[in-house]
């Protein structure tokens, strides 16, 4: 067995790197003084994955909402299911599904051992029947209702709705009610065998642990398998938005909007470098010491609530600008202007160096929390990183950098406002 | 964890580790819910964004990043019948800071320079900052509509105690809002640090003595003369009574009440914490066990325990035609846990689950100093530790015990009035 210890000597801290003999990777960051410990069995498989590849190569479509609804029955068993096992040692146990991955965690503070058999045991073997199916739909159906009436959620979809032809980004994690209808307990198998081999998957682990009796659970609970990962469909996505505004309207008190500027890009992920130099791009036009931020509080524009995210994943990325504002619209157009006046004009270098002092100082605060490391291992392992490889980009990155990419992206052509108004 | 009173009812609660990567400190200052809430909640989002020092926004803010990205945040809560301001800090060890900075005791000034030292004109503060906080806090009330389950939740607490302080919005009203003046915000302040009870709570690798000297000082020329801040328990049988309201909504939103027998906040506890988890608290909940997992009827419907207050509120997000259903079924398994009927295994559950949860909390400074920070009204401060002794020590009988005094007060549903759009 491949055990590779990874080091960061500024914050001093390490953790390591395991290739299984069963395929499974295996990452564990031990905490001295914690008294908790959190683990998350996770796949490479998320709502964007609408296709699984067959044997002959070809995709085949599956329902919408179908990675979530499979994270939401994989609890169930023939017997005892998954939350009934963990009620017995204490732990609280949970799980998610997002764009491009579906992770089943727990966290506690006794019988780590114990309930790292149970995740490993309950992930590995389903249990799906078309009784136990149907019953998850009316539970689906309502988190899928609920969601509907929430606006942040809303301004979000519809933005992405807006901006994407074809990528499945633009389709909700849960589905939809006709979506979820035609999910049949075949086809969770179907979508289990494809996307749940250890090949594909990864276990994260940080706190309370030792490395030894991680790897004696995984000795004793995982199966070797002969997978593979799973390819995933690259899918021909054009330039352009389908239209620059989409409205809908909502019970809130004051409009809220998402103001969104697609990408283009010949490979379908961006690299962490592309990511950190973003981040520290957007931070300097909008953040909260940045002069357009300072501008559209004075003018009564924006509220605490204003934000940006680098949303990106495999095949899409995009910049999104979002808030609360009684005009939305100017907004947006106060973004545009400052993204000329900074194409004219350049980045200042102070900020820039101001900047990526509060981005170093805010990477250390992240590695406080043992659910916090867990989920970055497992996010970096999939990008093919290790989670201190942010740090080491933070040292190198120039303003040249950051003009480079400046170049690339933040088009107003390829731009949508996505508004939520009073009804 | 150490404490040390600084002044009259001003407490200082350090707990040194090292176990941590940053400097997390929170200040909370308590008055009673009244109808001056608003002059007060304006307080914490304002001195959030600048101090005399660093008096626009913008400077303040970059003078954060250069101390390494520290956050402040501000917030205004309610416990019991208290109104409570609190102010967060989050800076990064002085271990990790490059060059030999000392970065958490100058962030913890600037926390203390935000309270004692803002900005002021005379005996009053400047009236554009005024009219912008005015306007912002309008909208954060305002806003609260916008997620749904809240705004069912607090309006559920608007009808049950609308003849208690504790019904009171921990922000005041729209019309509170407007009709703040700078001089008024400015007496509110003075008010504050005069009569309010303060705690400040700091998780840090930093030791206390020169952080307490520092706070010391700040109150060395304020004439302290504390207010009692009580909270009314109000037992006995209620008559049940059924409030609702409709908006364009996809689904209802369904809201309970129930009043306990506590008569303080220590009264059955931490009984009536297992009680109420056996009810409606993790996956083997009777809510969730039957509401979600055997009827179908919602995504989450659970239980909690608000014992600031004594009062049980119970939460489900429904089909409107499900309404009846659903609260039957929250009643009848109220009264199944009253009776008893929990299995020995859904019992020693709960108990675990509890135990293990608070004991976890000891691995993130922001719990460990809401731990702390939450029992700002209590003359001896309780560890994790000592609360999980309690718990570890209540039987069945308690449970039963506990269960039978909670009785339906007041119900709320948000229902949908059919025209949300497709």
């Amino acid at each position: 067995m491949n055990i590779k210890e990874i080091k960061n000597e500024l914050i001093n801290e390490r953790y390591f790197d395991i290739d299984h003999p069963s395929g499974l990777k295996i990452l564990v960051m031990p905490k001295e003084n914690y008294s908790s410990s959190y683990a998350i069995f996770a796949t490479k498989y998320g709502s964007i994955d609408t296709m699984i590849q067959m044997k002959d190569g070809s995709f085949k479509e599956i329902p919408e909402g179908t990675a979530h609804f499979l994270e939401h029955k994989l609890f169930e068993s023939e017997d005892l299911d998954a939350f009934e096992r963990f009620a017995k040692t204490g732990a609280s146990a949970n799980a998610y599904t997002s764009f491009d991955r579906t992770g089943y965690l727990f966290s506690c503070s006794a019988n780590f051992k114990k309930n790292l058999e149970i995740l490993l045991d309950f992930v590995q073997n389903p249990y799906f029947t078309q009784a136990t199916v149907e019953k998850e739909q009316g539970i689906i159906g309502q988190e899928i209702d609920m969601y509907k009436d929430a606006p942040d959620w809303e301004v979000m979809f519809n933005c992405l709705r807006t901006m994407y032809h074809n990528l499945p980004v633009r389709v909700d994690i849960a589905g939809t009610q006709e979506s979820i209808a035609k999910i049949s307990a075949e086809t969770l198998y179907g979508c289990y065998d494809n996307f749940y081999n250890l090949h594909n998957m990864v276990l994260a682990v940080a706190g309370n642990v030792s490395v030894d009796e991680v790897i004696e659970a995984a000795d004793k609970m995982l199966k070797p398998v002969d997978g593979k990962m799973a390819q995933r469909k690259v899918i021909e996505e054009p330039k352009e938005v389908i239209d620059s505004y989409v409205e809908e309207k909502l019970s809130v008190a004051t409009p809220q909007f998402m103001f969104g500027f697609k990408e283009s890009w010949d490979t379908p992920e961006r690299t962490a470098k592309e990511e950190v130099t973003m981040e520290i791009l957007l931070d300097m036009l909008s953040g909260p010491s940045s002069e357009l931020y300072r501008r559209l509080f004075d003018e009564k524009l924006i509220n605490n609530s204003f934000g940006f995210e680098y949303f990106t994943g495999f095949g899409y990325s995009c910049v999104l600008f979002a808030g609360e504002s009684t005009d939305p619209r100017r907004v947006a157009d106060e973004i545009v202007e400052e993204i000329r006046s900074f194409r004219k004009n350049g980045f200042d270098a102070a900020a820039f160096e101001r900047t990526k002092k509060k981005l170093y100082g805010r990477m250390i605060m992240g590695m406080n929390d043992v659910d916090g490391i867990a989920n970055n291992m497992v996010v970096s392992y999939f990008a093919g990183e290790d989670i201190f490889t942010d740090f080491e980009i933070y040292k190198t990155v120039t303003l040249d950098d950051i003009a480079e990419l400046f170049e690339k992206t933040l088009d107003e052509r390829y731009s949508v406002l996505s508004v939520i108004k009073p009804n | 964890m150490t404490t040390q009173n600084i002044a009259e009812a001003v407490r200082f609660c350090s707990v040194k580790t090292d176990k941590f990567k940053t400097c997390r400190v929170n200040v909370s200052m308590a008055m009673p819910l009244d109808k001056n809430v608003s002059s007060r909640a304006i307080l914490p989002f304002m001195f959030q964004r600048r101090c005399a020092k660093y008096p626009d926004f913008t400077s303040f803010s970059r003078v954060l990043d250069e101390l390494y990205g520290a956050s402040v945040s501000a917030g205004v809560l309610k416990r019991g019948e208290a109104q409570i301001l609190s102010f967060g800090l989050t800076a990064i060890d002085d271990r990790f800071a490059l060059d030999g900075d000392k970065v958490a005791l100058e962030c913890m000034e600037l926390l203390l320079n935000m309270i004692f030292e803002p900005i002021t004109d005379g005996e009053s503060f400047p009236a554009d900052i005024i009219e912008q906080e005015k306007r912002l806090l309008t909208e954060v009330i305002m806003n609260e509509q916008n997620d749904k389950r809240r705004y069912a939740m607090l309006k559920c607490e608007e009808a049950m105690f609308a003849d208690e302080a504790y019904g009171i919005n921990r922000f005041g009203t729209v019309e509170d809002v407007n009709a703040l003046t700078p001089e008024s915000v400015y007496a509110a302040w003075r008010d504050v640090l005069e009569r309010s009870t303060v705690q400040i709570t700091m998780v840090s690798s930093m030791s206390p003595e020169p952080v307490a000297q520092l706070i010391e000082s700040k109150f060395s020329n304020i004439d302290r003369h504390p207010v009692e801040i009580e909270t009314q328990f109000i037992t006995g049988l209620p008559k049940p009574e059924y409030v609702t309201e409709s908006m364009p909504l996809k689904q209802g939103k369904l809201v309970m009440g129930f009043r306990t027998g506590m008569r303080n906040e220590d009264d059955m506890m931490p009984a009536m914490r297992v009680a109420v988890d056996i009810f409606g608290g993790g996956t083997y909940s009777k809510l969730f066990s039957v509401v979600r997992e055997k009827m179908s009827l919602c995504y989450y419907c659970s239980a909690g325990l608000f014992n600031s207050k004594g009062v049980v509120m119970v939460q489900s997000g429904i089909e409107d035609a499900n309404e009846e259903k659903a609260k039957n079924e929250i009643v009848n398994q109220l009264s199944l846990t009253a009776n008893g009927e929990f299995t020995d295994t859904d019992f020693a559950s709960s108990i675990k689950s509890l135990t293990d949860t608070i004991l976890s909390s000891s691995d993130t400074p922001e719990e460990i100093c809401s731990w702390y920070a939450s029992q700002i009204l209590r003359d001896k401060m309780k560890s994790p530790e000592e609360f999980v002794d309690e718990i570890r020590k209540v039987d069945r009988d308690d449970v039963v015990r506990a269960a039978k005094t909670i009785m339906l007060d007041t119900v709320f549903m948000l229902k949908s009035n059919g025209e949300a759009e497709e």
